[in-house]
C-alpha cells in the first residue's frame, strides 16, 4: 500500500513540466507569431521551435509515471 | 506586456533593410533613373511605384522615402498599440512633430510656398497630413503658433511662450530652441519613474540632449556669441555635460578648443578629425561626425536586452539612417559625386 505522497510527487513532477511548458510555448509562440508576421517564409523554423519545450512536459510525464510504477 | 512579439517583428523589419553591398549597389548607378528602377526591386517598391506616377527624378525619391518612413512608423505603432511600448515609440514619433513645425516655420519665416514645405514635411508623429496642410494654409509664423493653440496641441506652449523675444530678436533658433526643449522637457518628464524601458529611453535622451547641445556650442563658438547670451539656447537634461560643463566650453574661443576640451569625455572621436578642417572653423564636419555618433549608438541599442523596447530603438535608428543614406545617394547622383566621395558620406551600420 503506497502513501499520498506518491501520488502528490507525481503529479508535482508533472504540473512542474507543465507549467514550464506552458510557459516556454507561450513566449516563443509570441515571438514566432512576431517573425512569422514579418517573414512568413520562417513559420516551418517556428512550429519546430514551438514543438521544443514539449519535451520538458513529456520529461514530466516520463519521471511521474516512473514514481507511480517503481515506487512500491 | 510581451516584448518577445515586437522584438521578433523589430528584427523581421531589420532583416529588410538595405545592407551595405546593396547601398554598394545603389552608389554604382550611373543616374538618377536607374536608382529609382533599383528602388523599384527594394521594399521601398510600393511607395516608389506610386510616385512614379505623379513625380519625376528626386522628387520621386524624395515622396517614396517620405512616405515609406511614414507607413513604417505608423505600423510599429498599430502593432504595438494599448501596448507599454506604445507610449516609447510615440516619444520617438513626436519628434517629427517638432521637426515638421519647425520645417513650417522656417518657410513660413523666408516665405516658402506651401507646396515646397509640404514636399519637406514628414508626418510620422501624431500630426497627420491633413493637419500639416492646414497648418502650411496659414500667411505667416504668428498665425501657425495661433492655430497650433485653437487646436491644443502641445507644440503652441513653447512657441507662445518664446514669441514675444522672436518679435524682438527676429531670430527663429528662439523658437526652434524653445521646441526643442519643450520636446526633450516633455519626453523626460514621462520616463522619469523608475525602470528599466525608462532607463533606456531616458538614456537615448539624455544622449541626443548632449549631442544637441554641442552642436549649440560649436555653433556659438564659432558665430563668437557671447557666452551668457549662448546660455539661453541650451537645453538641461544632459547626460555628459552639465550646465556649469556647458558654459565652460562656451568660453573658448575657437573650435579646435571646444574639440581639444572633449578630449576627457566619450566625443574624443572628434579630436581624429584632420586639424586643417577644424581651423577653417566649418563645423558640418563635427556635426557629421556627432550625428555618426548617435546613430551607432542608436542601432547598437539592438545589442541589448532583447525583451525590451532597446530593439524599438534601434530600428528607429537604423530606419533613419538608411533613409539618410538613401537620400544622400540621390542627391549626390544629380551633383555628379564621385562613388569613392559618395561613400564617405555614408554611414554604414
Amino acid at each position: 500500500m503506497v502513501g499520498w505522497e506518491v501520488p502528490i510527487g507525481a503529479a508535482i513532477a508533472f504540473a512542474a513540466g507543465a507549467i514550464g511548458t506552458g510557459w516556454a510555448q507561450s513566449r516563443i509562440g509570441a515571438a514566432g507569431a512576431g517573425a512569422i508576421a514579418e517573414r512568413p517564409e520562417t513559420a516551418g523554423t517556428i512550429i519546430i521551435l514551438e514543438a521544443i519545450p514539449e519535451t520538458l512536459v513529456i520529461l514530466g510525464f516520463v519521471v511521474a509515471a516512473m514514481i507511480l510504477l517503481m515506487v512500491e | 506586456m510581451d516584448y518577445g512579439y515586437i522584438n521578433a517583428r523589430m528584427r523581421g523589419m531589420k532583416s529588410r533593410l538595405l545592407s551595405h553591398r546593396e547601398l554598394d549597389d545603389l552608389i554604382q548607378k550611373p543616374d538618377l533613373d536607374s536608382l529609382i528602377a533599383d528602388l523599384e526591386n527594394s521594399p521601398y517598391r510600393e511607395e516608389v511605384i506610386e510616385a512614379r506616377g505623379q513625380l519625376l527624378g528626386i522628387l520621386c525619391i524624395e515622396y517614396a522615402l517620405r512616405e515609406n518612413f511614414t507607413r513604417t512608423f505608423r505600423k510599429i505603432q498599430n502593432f504595438a498599440k494599448q501596448e507599454e511600448a506604445e507610449q516609447y515609440i510615440i516619444i520617438f514619433l513626436h519628434r517629427w512633430d517638432v521637426q515638421n513645425i519647425k520645417t513650417i516655420l522656417r518657410g513660413k519665416n523666408i516665405h516658402v510656398t506651401s507646396d515646397e514645405i509640404l514636399s519637406c514635411l514628414v508626418p510620422a508623429g501624431e500630426m497627420d497630413e491633413a493637419t500639416l496642410k492646414e497648418l502650411l494654409k496659414q500667411p505667416d509664423l504668428r498665425a501657425v503658433i495661433d492655430l497650433l493653440a485653437t487646436w491644443r496641441i502641445r507644440y503652441a506652449r513653447p512657441l507662445t511662450g518664446a514669441y514675444p523675444e522672436y518679435l524682438k530678436t527676429k531670430d527663429l533658433a528662439v523658437l526652434e530652441c524653445a521646441l526643442d526643449r519643450y520636446y526633450y522637457t516633455d519626453a523626460l518628464d514621462s520616463v522619469k519613474a523608475p525602470g528599466p524601458n525608462n532607463g533606456l529611453i531616458r538614456d537615448f535622451l539624455r544622449l541626443e540632449i548632449d549631442v544637441v547641445n554641442l552642436k549649440t556650442v560649436l555653433r556659438m563658438v564659432r558665430d563668437r556669441v557671447d557666452a551668457e547670451d549662448a546660455k539661453r539656447y541650451l537645453i538641461g537634461g544632459g547626460r555628459q555635460f552639465d550646465e556649469r560643463k556647458l558654459a565652460e566650453l562656451l568660453t573658448l574661443t575657437s573650435i579646435e578648443d571646444v574639440v581639444k576640451a572633449l578630449a576627457a569625455t566619450p566625443y574624443r572621436f572628434l579630436a581624429d578629425i584632420p586639424e586643417p578642417a577644424l581651423r577653417t572653423q566649418k563645423i558640418s564636419i563635427i556635426e557629421k561626425e556627432l550625428e555618426r555618433f548617435l546613430i551607432k549608438k542608436g542601432v547598437g541599442a539592438f545589442l541589448l536586452d532583447p525583451l525590451s523596447v532597446a530593439s524599438v530603438i534601434g530600428y528607429f535608428w537604423a530606419k533613419y539612417n538608411e533613409i539618410t543614406n538613401i537620400r544622400i545617394i540621390s542627391r549626390c547622383k544629380t551633383a555628379d559625386v564621385s562613388p569613392e566621395l559618395l561613400r564617405e558620406e555614408l554611414v554604414y551600420v
